[in-house]
């Protein structure tokens, strides 16, 4: 790095471009793919059993394919089905079908971990069954699920890494070409994992922040 | 004190867990303002049968009015209105883990009952305080002992204005010396007139404030009476044992 190739207007305005479609991937694929979690979670814990086959199958297929696979079939298999999505819109899709199938299963979890004396309290007070998880299962499954959700969202960060797969350049992307272009691989992919490493560090603090502020007696995460 | 119409009536009513028959037609009537206390051998059918009178276990046959209006139980919002009329304690408790005493007794006034938030405050101080723990109010239930926890719940039922209480074991998961305040909350709550029906091995108590026993063995109601009668003059040798048993190690007031 004698010439201060990294200062080079053009490569930091090149890795800043990267860094902002990555950041406009993965803030709304961890919003979307969070609502998913939920809603997905949800039903598999209280829908009738048609429902929960619907959730289990659909964890099952969004878990058990490639995310890359996943990411070709909508950017370049749904336009033979007359669908085009712009790379952004198929990469903001498949992260969140995909993220969202891994935050079910920690919220599943979550969900079937509060105690069925409350479910019960719940409805022998004269609550629906909507506002029984809206205002007593859900509030403490999000507590108990925001580490294994707040895990997944770290992954996913890593993961959008995978959107210039289908020509959305983000970060890598920049990346890449910024490599190929100098011929400075090294230096290009280490600038890159630690932009990488920045953002989950500041991903996993404010995750610590809400975790605390929503901590509660009875719902301690921290010893 | 006894209306004319039964505040409540259960008729017939069957339950069954596979093989096991749980409730046999079990049928009991309820004047406003009675304590009935169940009682009966563990795994008798007394949690099943509470639990299949709001419906949170669902029988297989029976019916059921409140104040003279049967039950339709095919409709979803008609139990949950039922529901409200019919106040449940646990023998766990079942706090809302997640809500301070005071949002525990509030939740349902303002979520369930479509209270403004003030007026739901108000009335959940006042359960909360006729209950002794209005200096507890913003205690989450981790931070609270097991009969206090008790008496929240008795608050939290209380709130809504029930027509009637169900007690299922009220004192059973508490430690010998919790019990006394959980029971003098049951007083207080009978005195003023609420209904109730009751499962407990507190048999002393419960002859004290009861004005019939119903001893309930293996799915069936074998035999009712005022409790002096059912402890001390039981008209089947079952009954008999049960009775002698449990006074034995709870003692009676009878005696």
């Amino acid at each position: 790095m004698e010439d201060l190739f990294f200062l080079q207007p053009k490569v930091v305005s090149a890795l800043a471009k990267g860094l902002i479609v990555s950041i406009k991937l993965i803030v709304p694929s961890a919003i979307f793919g969070s609502i998913i979690g939920i809603i997905v979670g949800a039903l598999g814990v209280y829908g009738n059993t048609a429902i929960k086959k619907i959730a289990n199958g659909y964890v099952l297929i969004f878990r058990g394919f490639p995310l890359v696979v996943q990411l070709f079939i909508w950017y370049f298999g749904l336009p033979y089905i007359g669908i085009y999505l712009t790379p952004f819109v198929a990469s903001v899709l498949g992260f969140s079908l995909c993220s969202g199938a891994y935050q079910s299963e920690y919220v599943r979890g979550a969900f079937l971990s509060v105690k069925t004396g409350q479910t019960m309290a719940a409805k022998a007070l004269g609550f629906s069954r909507i506002k029984m998880i809206l205002f007593i299962t859900l509030p403490q499954a999000f507590r108990r699920a925001l580490p294994g959700c707040g895990n997944e969202i770290i992954y996913l960060i890593k993961y959008s890494s995978l959107a210039y797969m289908v020509t959305c350049i983000e970060l890598t992307g920049e990346g890449k070409i910024i490599a190929s272009d100098s011929f400075r691989y090294t230096e290009t992919f280490m600038v890159i994992g630690a932009i990488y490493l920045i953002m989950t560090s500041v991903a996993s603090w404010l995750l610590h922040r809400l975790e605390y502020r929503l901590q509660l007696p009875g719902f301690e995460q921290y010893s | 004190m006894a209306d004319t119409i039964p505040i409540l009536r259960i008729e017939n009513m069957t339950k069954r867990y596979g093989d096991n028959e749980v409730l046999k037609g079990a049928s009991l009537t309820i004047n406003r303002g009675e304590l009935k206390v169940l009682i009966g051998p563990s795994g008798g059918g007394k949690s099943t049968f509470l639990q299949c009178i709001n419906f949170l276990v669902k029988p297989e046959r029976g019916r059921i009015w409140l104040d003279g209006k049967e039950i339709i139980r095919t409709r979803k919002k008609e139990i949950n209105k039922y529901r409200q009329k019919v106040g449940m304690i646990f023998q766990d408790f079942n706090l809302f883990d997640h809500l301070t005493a005071l949002h525990n007794v509030r939740i349902a006034l303002v979520r369930v009952k479509g209270m403004s938030k003030e007026e739901a405050q108000d009335r959940a101080v006042r359960e909360l305080d006729r209950v002794g723990l209005k200096g507890y109010m913003n205690q989450y239930p981790a931070e609270l002992s097991g009969g206090q926890k008790q008496r929240v719940s008795i608050a939290r039922a209380l709130a809504m204005d029930p027509d009637i209480m169900l007690l299922d074991e009220p004192t059973s998961a508490l430690d010998p010396e919790l019990i006394s305040e959980v029971l003098d909350v049951i007083r207080t709550v009978r005195s003023d007139g609420m209904t109730m029906i009751m499962s407990t091995h507190q048999i002393g108590f419960a002859s004290e404030m009861a004005d019939e026993f119903v001893f309930l063995e293996d799915g069936t109601i074998v035999e009712t009476g005022p409790p002096e009668k059912i402890l001390l003059n039981a008209q089947y040798a079952r009954t008999r044992e049960f009775c002698s048993k449990i006074t034995e190690l709870y003692g009676n007031s009878f005696s």
